[in-house]
Formats: C-alpha cells, sequence, structure tokens
C-alpha cells in the first residue's frame, strides 16, 4: 500500500482517508528497516527533481519567514503603517480602478484596500504567520499521536482500547464546524488566541498520526528484536523509544511532511471563515476573505493571497510525496 | 436644495444624471411635501425629497434581505429594518412616525388613536381616544383591551424576550406585573398602570412625567393583539395584521409574502399609501448577490438598509446612471469610542484630551467607507437627526478629522505623560471593527500612546465585554470601540443611556466610559421632565456639550449607509425617524 | 455476523451520545468558565437585569449543566414539551431542541436544508469518481510516460488548491466574465431543475476538482500495486486480454479501497460543506452552521454537530460492515 493519508484537506474531506477507518483488509502495516535506508532515501530523493524543487521552495519561504523584518525593510513598508492617499476612501477604500491593486515599483504586490498597507509585507508577515501555526500544530499533533499511538499499540489492553476510543471519538466530530464553533467561544485576547488555533488543529490532527503509529507498532512489538530487548530485561520505556520508536522514523517523518500542507489550509480556512488568528497579525485566509468584497471588481486581491497559499502547501506536497517514495523501498518508480 | 423639477419622468438615466449633478451639494434639509407631484431626482435625491411621486396601485413590490428579521413578533422585534417593515405594513400602534421625508418624519401622528393624547396630572396621564372603524385583519374591531393587552406582551418577557423594554420599565411601577400569561387576572388585563374605561378609550397613568412617552408608544411592541389570537412565542409566524397588508405566506429564514388585508380601511389611516398589492420579502440572498441584483433591478430594495457592500461601491458611484438611483442618507447612528475615566491614565482629563486631538478621524472614516459610504466626521455626541444636534459645538476643532498632533502632545505633557503611555483598546472582532481600531491605534501611536487592540466576540461585547465595569477594569481597557443608535429620535432616546451616571450597572451597561457627573445627572432630569420639545432639545444640546468637555468620548462618524433603489420605484423617500427608505410609502411602476 | 453488527452498532450510538456531550460541555460550560454570561448573548440591547433573569429561565440556563443535557437527550428520543406562553408546544422526537435567536425547532432546519447539501455532495461525487478514476486508472496503466507524471502533477496541485481560491477564480471567471453560468440564488430542483444544476455547477465542479486529485493518487497506486500482484500475472499468463485483465480482474481489488474512501468522503462532506457553501453561496447545511456560530446559536450548532458526527459515524459503520462480508476475519477481531 503507498498511497499515505491525506496530502490536503482542502475541504471538508474527512483527512487521513484509509486510516479514517479499520484498516482495509490484505494490507499489511509494514516495517520500514532503518539502518540503510537513510542512504536509500537520500540518494533516491536526490534524483527526484519535482521533490528537490519543493524542497527548495520550502526552504526559500522558511527564510523568508525568518527575515521577513530584513526583506521587508528594503522591499516593503512597515507592516501597520497606513497609507491613505492609495487608496480612494469614496470607492469603498480601494486603489484606483485599472490599477491592479495598486501594484507599482514602491508597493510591489499592491496596497490593503481601506488602510493602504502594503501587501508584500502583509504576505511576507503572513508566511511566518502561516509556517508557524502549521509548524507548531504539526509539531504538537506528531508528539501526541506519537506518544499516545506507541503506547496503545505496544501496551494493547485497556491502554489501547482507551486511546483508540479516544482517536474514534475526535474523528467523529466534522471538524471544521467543530473548530470554527469552538474557537468562537473561548475568549481570548490576541496574544493567546494564536494558542488556541494551534491547539484546536493540533487536536484534530494527532488521531491520524496516532492511529498509523499504533498500527506499525502493533506489528513491531512482536518482532524479533523488540522480544529480544525484552528477554534481556529492558523496561517498556526504553523499549519504547529506544527500540520501536527508531523503527517509525520513517513512516513518522513522511506523515508529518503531509500532515503539515493540511494544517496551512486548515490555518487559512479558519481565517478565512473569521476565526484564525487575530488582526491585525496578517493571514493568507483573511487576506482572501478580505477579497471576497473586492475580487469582482479587482482580482489582483484574491489571486495575491490565494496563490501564496497555493504555492506554499504545493511545496509541501511535492516534497512529502517524493520523501514517501524515497523512503519506502516498494515505492513504484 | 429642493428640487421642482417639473414634470420629468424620473428612472430615464440621461434626466437623471444630468440633474444629479445640481441635484447633491445644497443641504437645506426642507422637505418637499408628500403632495407635490413633481419630485426629486438624482444622487441623494431621497434624502431631500420624494423620488418618483405617485398614488398608482398595483404591482408587487420585490424586497431582498441576506437575513430574517430578529422576529417579526412587534413585542419581540429590536432590528430598525423590521419596525420599518412592521410599522409600514402590518402594526398599527396609537402614534406612528409621520410618512415624510426631511425633519417632518421625525413628528409622531395619530394613527389608531384619534388625536394626539390628551395629557393632565402634569404630564402624569396620558388619554387617548381611538378612532371608529379600525379593524384586525378578521374584521374584528380594535378596541382598547386589545392595546392594553398587546402592550401588557412586553411584560412577559420570559417568553417573548428580545425587544425593547422601555415601557416596562416606566409602567410597572413595582407591581411586579410578569405579563399576561400567567396573570391571575380572567381577562388578562391585571396592568394596574393602564385604564380602559370603555372600548375606544385608553389611559396611561405614569409615576413622573415622562415628555417623551409617545415615543414608547409608538414602537411597534405597543401595537394591539387580540387575546384570542396570541399564540405566544410562536406569535411572529402568523402576526395577526392591523395594517394595510397581512401574512399570506411565510417561510422562515426564506420568504415572506404579504397581501392586501382587506379589513383596512384606508379612510382610518392617513399614513400608509399601501400601493403595491403584493409584497415579497426574500430573505437568505448573500450580501454580495443582493447588490448584483439589486444594480441589474430584480429587486427593489434591501430592507437592511445598512448599505452596499464595498466591493458594490465602485460600480455605483463610478457610473453615472447607477449612481442617480443611489442614497447615502445618515442612519442615526454614531460611532465613537469611549474613553474608561477608571482606567489610569484616563482618570486625568488631559489624557483623554490628548486622545482626542491625536486620532486621526478622517483615517478611521475610511475604514467606516468613506465620505459617501461610511458617514461624515462627527464633532460631538449628537447625531443631525436628534433634536438638540448642533454642528458648530466642535470643543476640539476635529472637523477636518486631521490628527493635531502638538495639541495632543500638550495635554499629554499636562497629564504629565510626556512621552505617552500604555493602554488597550477594546473592540469587536468583526465587520468593520478591526479595521476601524486598526486606525486609532496608528494615530495614537504617533503620539507615543502605545494601544494594544483587544478583538473579541460581537456577540458578547456590549452586553459583557465592555458593558461589565468590572470587566473593563480587570482588562485595562482605556479605549472602547461603540456605535449607537436610538431607538426613537430623542435626546433622551439617544444619549440618556449612554452619559447618565445613575444609570451605571454592573452587566449591560451603557455608560462605557463611567462618566458620572452631577451637572449631567440633573440636566437629564430636566429635560426629561421638559414637555417643550424645543425646550427639551436645548438642554440635549447643553448636555452634550458638558460631555464632551469631560472628553470621555470621542464621537468619529455619524454613519451613512449608500443604499440602492431601483429606479421602478415610486415615492421612494428616506424618513429620519429610521434612517432609510420609509417601507410604507413604496410602490412600483410597471 | 449480527453479534458483530450489534457491536458495531452499539460503538456507533455511543460514539454519537460521547459527541453530544462533549459539544454540550463546550458550548455550554466553557463561556461559563470564562466568566461569561450565556444569557447576556440572547437578550435586546436595553435589556434590564430583570430581563436577562427572565431569558435565562426562558432558555433554561438557569439550570445545571446535567440537567439541561438530560432534558436535551430526552427530547432527541422522546420529545420534548414547552411552554410558548399561553399554552404548551410539544416538540416531537427526534427534538434537537429550540433555536435561542429565533424559537424555531432545530430538527425541521436541519432537514429543510439537507436536501443542498446532498445535491452538492452528490453531484461532485459522481464528476471526482469518474475522473478521479479513471485519470488514476490511465495514469497507472501508462506509468512513467509523460502524461503519468503531469498527471500526477495536475493531481498534486488539484489537493494543493483551497476550494475558497478555486471557487471564486471560477466565480469571477465563469460568472462574471464570461457569464457562462448565472449567479444568483440556489433552486429547488423539483422547482427548475436546469436552474438547479446550472446553479450548483461550479461548485460541483470546484469541489470535485479537489477530490478527483486525489482519487486519481490513489487509484493510481493502488493499480500499480495490484498489476504487481500474482494474480493478475497469472491472468496475463492465461492470455486474457490487456482490457480484461485490466477491467475485470485488477479493477475489483482497485474499487475496494476507492468505495471505502468514498463513503467516508462522502459522509464527512453530508455533514454540511462549510467552505464549499460559504464561497458559492448555498443554503445547506454548512451555511447554517457557519451562522449559527456567528450568533452564538447553541442549540442549532449543537444540532448541526451532531448531525454532521451521525454521517460520519454512520459511514465508518457501513464501510466497516462492508468489510465485515466480504472479509470475515474482521469480525473476530
Amino acid at each position: 500500500m503507498t498511497m499515505g493519508p491525506v496530502t490536503s484537506k482542502s475541504d471538508e474531506q474527512v483527512p487521513s482517508v484509509e486510516e479514517a477507518t479499520s484498516t482495509p483488509p490484505g494490507v499489511p502495516a509494514k516495517a520500514i528497516e532503518g539502518r540503510s535506508l537513510g542512504q536509500i532515501a537520500w540518494t533516491r530523493l536526490k534524483r527526484d527533481k519535482v521533490a528537490l524543487t519543493g524542497a527548495s521552495v520550502i526552504v526559500f519561504l522558511v527564510l523568508v519567514a525568518i527575515f521577513a523584518p530584513v526583506i521587508n525593510k528594503f522591499l516593503g513598508h512597515p507592516i501597520n503603517e497606513f497609507h491613505q492617499d492609495k487608496i480612494n476612501p469614496s470607492l469603498g477604500g480601494i486603489p484606483e480602478p485599472g490599477t491592479w491593486g495598486g501594484i507599482s515599483k514602491d508597493f510591489l504586490l499592491g496596497v490593503q484596500p481601506v488602510t493602504g498597507r502594503d501587501m508584500f509585507s502583509q504576505i511576507i508577515y503572513g508566511a511566518r504567520v502561516s509556517l508557524l501555526v502549521a509548524l507548531s500544530a504539526t509539531v504538537v499533533a506528531v508528539i501526541l499521536g506519537v506518544v499516545l499511538g506507541i503506547t496503545a499499540g505496544y501496551f494493547g489492553g485497556f491502554v489501547d482500547s482507551a486511546v483508540s476510543r479516544l482517536m474514534d471519538l475526535i474523528l467523529a466530530f466534522p471538524y471544521l464546524l467543530f473548530s470554527i464553533a469552538l474557537i468562537s467561544v473561548v475568549p481570548v485576547t490576541t496574544a493567546w488566541r494564536i494558542g488556541v488555533v494551534v491547539g484546536v488543529i493540533s487536536f484534530f490532527s494527532w488521531p491520524y498520526i496516532g492511529r498509523i503509529v499504533r498500527g506499525q507498532t502493533l506489528s513491531l512489538r512482536e518482532r524479533e528484536f523488540v522480544e529480544a530487548a525484552r528477554s534481556v530485561g529492558a523496561g517498556p520505556t526504553r523499549i519504547l523509544f529506544r527500540e520501536l520508536l527508531p523503527n517509525l522514523v520513517a513512516p513518522i517523518l513522511v506523515y508529518s511532511t503531509l500532515v503539515i500542507p493540511t494544517n496551512i489550509v486548515f490555518e487559512a480556512s479558519l481565517s478565512f471563515l473569521g476565526v484564525g488568528v487575530l488582526p491585525p497579525t496578517p493571514s493568507w485566509g483573511r487576506l482572501l476573505s478580505d477579497a471576497v468584497n473586492y475580487y469582482t471588481y479587482d482580482p489582483v486581491y484574491m489571486f495575491v493571497p490565494g496563490l501564496a497559499i497555493f504555492i506554499m502547501v504545493l511545496a509541501f506536497n511535492l516534497f512529502g510525496d517524493g520523501l514517501r517514495d524515497a523512503l519506502d523501498p516498494k515505492a513504484n518508480r | 436644495m429642493r428640487m421642482r423639477t417639473g414634470a420629468l419622468v424620473a428612472g430615464s438615466a440621461a434626466i437623471a444624471l444630468v440633474l444629479s449633478a445640481c441635484g447633491s451639494g445644497g443641504d437645506d434639509k426642507k422637505p418637499s411635501t408628500g403632495e407635490s407631484t413633481a419630485g426629486v431626482t438624482g444622487f441623494n435625491a431621497a434624502t431631500k425629497g420624494v423620488v418618483n411621486p405617485s398614488d398608482k396601485k398595483g404591482g408587487t413590490l420585490k424586497l431582498v434581505n441576506h437575513s430574517d428579521a430578529d422576529s417579526w413578533d412587534p413585542v419581540r422585534a429590536y432590528y430598525a429594518w423590521v419596525w420599518n417593515f412592521q410599522k409600514g405594513y402590518y402594526v398599527r400602534t396609537l402614534l406612528t412616525n409621520a410618512s415624510k421625508p426631511g425633519e417632518d418624519g421625525l413628528k409622531l401622528e395619530p394613527d389608531l388613536a384619534e388625536k394626539l393624547p390628551e395629557i393632565t396630572d402634569g404630564g402624569k396621564t396620558y388619554t387617548f381616544k381611538l378612532k371608529a372603524g379600525v379593524k384586525f385583519e378578521d374584521g374584528s374591531p380594535i378596541t382598547s383591551k386589545d392595546i392594553k393587552y398587546g402592550i401588557e406582551r412586553v411584560f412577559a418577557q420570559d417568553i417573548l424576550s428580545g425587544g425593547p423594554t422601555y415601557i416596562v420599565d416606566v409602567l410597572d411601577q413595582d407591581q411586579k406585573y410578569p405579563g399576561p400569561y400567567k396573570d391571575t387576572d380572567p381577562d388578562k388585563l391585571g396592568l394596574k398602570s393602564i385604564q380602559t374605561p370603555d372600548d375606544t378609550t385608553i389611559v396611561f397613568k405614569l409615576k413622573e412625567p415622562l415628555s417623551d412617552f409617545n415615543y414608547l408608544l409608538a414602537m411597534p411592541g405597543a401595537g394591539p393583539v387580540q387575546k384570542a389570537k396570541d399564540t405566544g412565542d410562536k406569535y411572529g409566524d402568523k402576526p395577526v395584521s392591523t395594517g394595510p397588508y397581512k401574512f399570506q405566506s411565510f417561510d422562515p429564514g426564506k420568504k415572506l409574502t404579504l397581501v392586501r388585508n382587506e379589513n383596512w380601511d384606508p379612510k382610518t389611516d392617513t399614513i400608509r399609501k399601501a400601493l403595491p398589492d403584493q409584497i415579497d420579502l426574500t430573505i437568505g440572498t448573500a450580501v454580495e448577490e443582493i447588490d448584483n441584483q439589486l444594480l441589474a433591478g430584480d429587486v427593489d430594495i434591501d430592507t437592511a438598509q445598512t448599505g452596499v457592500q464595498q466591493g458594490a461601491q465602485p460600480k455605483i458611484l463610478l457610473e453615472a446612471d447607477k449612481k442617480a438611483n443611489a442614497d447615502t442618507p445618515t442612519t442615526g447612528f454614531i460611532r465613537y469610542f469611549s474613553i474608561n475615566t477608571k482606567v489610569p491614565p484616563f482618570d486625568n482629563i488631559h489624557c483623554r484630551k490628548a486622545v482626542q486631538y491625536a486620532t486621526d478621524k478622517v483615517t478611521m472614516q475610511t475604514a467606516r467607507g468613506g465620505a459617501d459610504a461610511g458617514g461624515d466626521i462627527a464633532v460631538n455626541m449628537l447625531p443631525p437627526n436628534i433634536a438638540g444636534h448642533d454642528p458648530a459645538l466642535d470643543p476640539y476643532n476635529t472637523k477636518s478629522g486631521k490628527p493635531q498632533i502638538d495639541k495632543a502632545k500638550e495635554e499629554l505633557a499636562a497629564c504629565g505623560k510626556k512621552d505617552g503611555f500604555d493602554t488597550v483598546i477594546a473592540t469587536r472582532n468583526a465587520g468593520k471593527e478591526p479595521k476601524t481600531a486598526e486606525a486609532l491605534q496608528a494615530a495614537l501611536k504617533n503620539v507615543g500612546i502605545n494601544a494594544r487592540l483587544d478583538p473579541t466576540d460581537a456577540s458578547l461585547y456590549f452586553r459583557s465585554t465592555i458593558g461589565a465595569p468590572s470587566n473593563t477594569h480587570a482588562k485595562g481597557y482605556g479605549l472602547m470601540m461603540a456605535g449607537w443608535g436610538a431607538d426613537f429620535p430623542t435626546g433622551y432616546g439617544f444619549l440618556s443611556i449612554l452619559v447618565d451616571g445613575r444609570t451605571i450597572s454592573q452587566s449591560g451597561n451603557n455608560n462605557y466610559a463611567e462618566l458620572n457627573n452631577s451637572e449631567v445627572n440633573s440636566l437629564i432630569d430636566k429635560a426629561k421632565a421638559e414637555t417643550d420639545p424645543k425646550k427639551a432639545a436645548d438642554i440635549w444640546g447643553q448636555i452634550n456639550k458638558v460631555v464632551m468637555d469631560e472628553a470621555v468620548m470621542v464621537p468619529f462618524v455619524y454613519d451613512k449607509a449608500l443604499n440602492y433603489r431601483n429606479p421602478r420605484l415610486t415615492n421612494v423617500f428616506v424618513t429620519e425617524y429610521y434612517g432609510m427608505y420609509d417601507f410604507a410609502s413604496l410602490g412600483v411602476t410597471k | 455476523m449480527i453479534n458483530y453488527i450489534l457491536r458495531r452498532l452499539v460503538t456507533a450510538v455511543a460514539l454519537l451520545v460521547a459527541v453530544s456531550a462533549v459539544t454540550f460541555l463546550i458550548f455550554f460550560a466553557i463561556p461559563k468558565a470564562a466568566g461569561a454570561d450565556p444569557a447576556q448573548m440572547y437578550v435586546g440591547k436595553s435589556a434590564t437585569p430583570r430581563d436577562v433573569e427572565a431569558t435565562r429561565v426562558k432558555l433554561g440556563l438557569d439550570q445545571p449543566i446535567y440537567i439541561q443535557y438530560g432534558r436535551f437527550l430526552k427530547g432527541i428520543v422522546a420529545g420534548r414539551d414547552y411552554n410558548n406562553g399561553p399554552s404548551v408546544t410539544h416538540c416531537s422526537a427526534p427534538c434537537f431542541g429550540y433555536s435561542f435567536r429565533t424559537d424555531r425547532e432545530v430538527w425541521p432546519l436541519l432537514i429543510d436544508r439537507l436536501p443542498v447539501t446532498v445535491s452538492l455532495a452528490l453531484g461532485a461525487a459522481v464528476i471526482w469518481l469518474l475522473f478521479g478514476v479513471a485519470g488514476g486508472v490511465i495514469s497507472a496503466l501508462r506509468r512513467g510516460s509523460i502524461a503519468d507524471r503531469t498527471a500526477m502533477i495536475i493531481a498534486l496541485a488539484g489537493v494543493s488548491l483551497p476550494i475558497y481560491f478555486t471557487g471564486l477564480v471560477a466565480q469571477q471567471l465563469f460568472v462574471h466574465t464570461w457569464n457562462i453560468f448565472e449567479g444568483g440564488e440556489y433552486v429547488n430542483f423539483k422547482d427548475d431543475p436546469a436552474g438547479w444544476a446550472n446553479k450548483l455547477f461550479l461548485a460541483w465542479v470546484t469541489l470535485a476538482l479537489l477530490f478527483a486529485a486525489q482519487y486519481t493518487r490513489l487509484t493510481r497506486a493502488q493499480m500499480l500495486e495490484t498489476m504487481s500482484e500474482d494474480y493478475v500475472r497469472t491472468a496475463r499468463a492465461k492470455g486474457l486480454k490487456e482490457r480484461v485483465v485490466v477491467g475485470k480482474h485488477a479493477m475489483r481489488s482497485v474499487l475496494t479501497p476507492i468505495v471505502t474512501i468514498f463513503g467516508l468522503d462522502l459522509g464527512g462532506l453530508l455533514g454540511g460543506a462549510i467552505l464549499t457553501e460559504s464561497v458559492f453561496s448555498l443554503p445547506g447545511i454548512g451555511r447554517l452552521s457557519i451562522d449559527a456560530v456567528n450568533v452564538k446559536d447553541l442549540p442549532i450548532i449543537l444540532g448541526v454537530t451532531l448531525f454532521g458526527a451521525f454521517f460520519i459515524v454512520i459511514a465508518n459503520l457501513l464501510v466497516d460492515l462492508l468489510y465485515a462480508v466480504i472479509d470475515p476475519r474482521v469480525r473476530l477481531s
């Protein structure tokens, strides 16, 4: 079985397609050998031009996010600086018609409606927010998923059914609706709204990782090397984290890479629906939801943030896809 | 500027275009009277006179709205457009706002009552006589007892929540009247402060004089309801009409259709024109789609009357033939922010004044939609549709809207905060609010005031977030974004609840600044008892001045809404009572 | 088998009860814990403390939360009686209560919106199944060709596009610029079938694009794996025509996981396609839920969440049962 879980839940599909239910029969969970795999994978990955393109775009975007203040100094304007002269208040606060969203050599991507803030600054700082939220949510989800999944899989019995039922429960929620509703009742201020968004996203994504890790652990725990460790008197902690975990690195890596773009879209969707990070913190999803007001008049407002989301998500998907193929010895190339 | 343009056929684009050029600009508010046959045309014409005057009956008026009414039950409705709709089509009350353009539209006229009330006992007893021949839609006559029963329903807040409760405050008088459903009186008419000596006489006994009492009786919630037809919290699904139209069908959240009420006698009604044969209200259309349909002429008006979306503004304002069918009435809403006198350093008046000077009202106006669709720059706390409004009262010289950095810095120095300070701006997290608050934040930064934004959910904002003083103190809200429109267009209806120091409460407080000024308080008492509207208006003007001098509120925009009217509409004008088209008068050609 | 079905049914019901309990707790307890008074949300702007108290009693918010929840559960099973003032209204089972805002029964509201969501989901499903599976099969059969590579990259791009971006672009082009489709309001199929299809077509295609991409990738991977199975080789060796090998032998095993995922995706969508419905302004369950969240209409939020969870759980149940029929081992595990 080579298909991963979701690569993107841009809309309402239940993420993690097959893992959302019991594993189809005849599809044995597969252990991936650890030792020489790294080298094999690296050789494979190096040949995969598409994946490398994705990787370089990711590196570029991460650099942009990290150095946003520096880049902005040269190419943009202070993030919250208003440029009222760039917009026409009596036209609903958009730039003069025919200027493509106010694009000029001073304002590379135009200006935001109403405030006249530099769209370029909004986009590069938005990359920061997008990556920050998606990566932290992924890290939290992976930690939760790995710890709970490995525990459930190894110990079985009561622990396993408790964790499994919990995962079933979370997966039974219409996650997008529930996230919106949840965020909108949690009374928060700007300071920890990002935290709430990260929390909600990771809460709904850890079970996917949890199920995979549990399944892999189940098949690994009867293997000889685990038996061997047990027979020499290794404690559960040692077996879990020293023996089992290294063997799970490959699938965890692949699924984490593929959960990131999902989370990017998740964050953007929340912002699009008005429950993401709070203004004035810039967000691509909110820029797009602002565009709903203006796109028939000036499509630039829709394309700039839309393409930004698209490029970032695509880059992660390309890379994740390549990584999976590289780490999967049976991959059909 | 009064437009007398001869026998022009309005709706003709070319002519309208020419006229719009000369039609705008005048600010003489003198209304052209309803009986004029000429009418006005062009951009903003309906704010000055009647567009397409006509008495031609027939046709179907096609209305549209994104959301359903908060309730079609007159007791439970609070949206202004719903009041306008109810009063125009199916709810008659003792008194009703006159259907006239201009300031005349702010006056009340007898509707079910024969004439204005006889006020005796030093302003504490109001006696009305009912007109003969007024009927419910089933043909039974409207009696004083039906009116009393209707008003009693307002008391049943445990079942019929949501609407205004002023009338409870005035008429309960410590009776703790529970409303008709828990009334022990066999006729369910146990409220002692209303007496019905006979079927055509109704007497209201107040505890103390209240010159605005008539306005409370003009709210739809004070309309008559038959006890036998009262279905409690289901009444909004099919309210019994007393006006020219009745519910034919209602599909909640989708469509409401009104048809003529045969038992409405036009001879008893001097207010409603009742021109169309049918009124369709389509509910649930997306806001952007509403604008498209309006501009295409598929629907007549958006009953929300809060203005087209920002994306549609250029389509209207840049095209002369479209612009000629648009109006930007003042809605009666004021956009302002309160400065919390209990949160340091705003306990010092100089720090408050520094904010008054530092505020960039132009940017905030832009965030609200600009001069046409957002509103005019506000300089004091009484909007133009309230008697007592004085455009010259501008103690901080903010007419231009530009920040006055030097003055602000002087005040900061006087406050002992030469280098500025930190504070928090509370705002709602939806609509135009966040951007407006960001504009304020940016302006304050220029004088060294570092304000952090604290956007919160809109549903609890006014009642709990900034309406609970304990919360504003705990969160350190120095500045609180707010908006306010009157429930009835008098100084009492508008200002008292915002500035009366004795009404500060622990939740649902509206005096966000917690201003408790003895001069203001005593002037309010004086104004409430003043029976001469002119004198009362003067007193409200004084109160306004004291409040502005205290620098506790910074008004920045008197709201306007860019509304579009289908050129096929007749008798279109803006009633200042609601700051929107007068629904009762609308007719259609074709 | 009956035993298995019963066990699964009990689990499904238990899951739904758990979902309702969690939802209830979150929406009724969190605001309270944060110091907000829920009753304050449902009163007019000039309400006095007396009015707030009256509203609290009317909505039952004065009762302890477990009693409120008990009443809610009882309503679903047995119906409830409500005091409407002059008399009593009976809300028959399944009674999801009344809207806090409009006093309308929640259940009929849900049923009323369901046809829109069903129309959207089924229409899109037909498109994505056809194109996704066909694309995947062709891609797999021409593995490594340029057509395959291109198809895979397009599929990756497809899953990387958020629907609120593609939706806006599609509307800008096909509705506003080229006037190929009408904008405007959703119409019922029975009132105007052509108008119904016209209004839904763009939404179908946009939503289907997202899923088709995933189905293409999934089908391709399954197909490749199956084609290397022994029995396919045997079939070939028997000299069967390639068309028969692919169409009859391979497709069967390829379609099994597809059907699984299809069931789950459809289940997820039927609970409300929030983003699609809001971008294309379709008055379905998703829009209902967004509107409810915006005005904090808790009974509707609760109803929609349960409704959505119901479809997800049912889809899972059906898929599991399907497997149990195919593969007896599942029943025993």
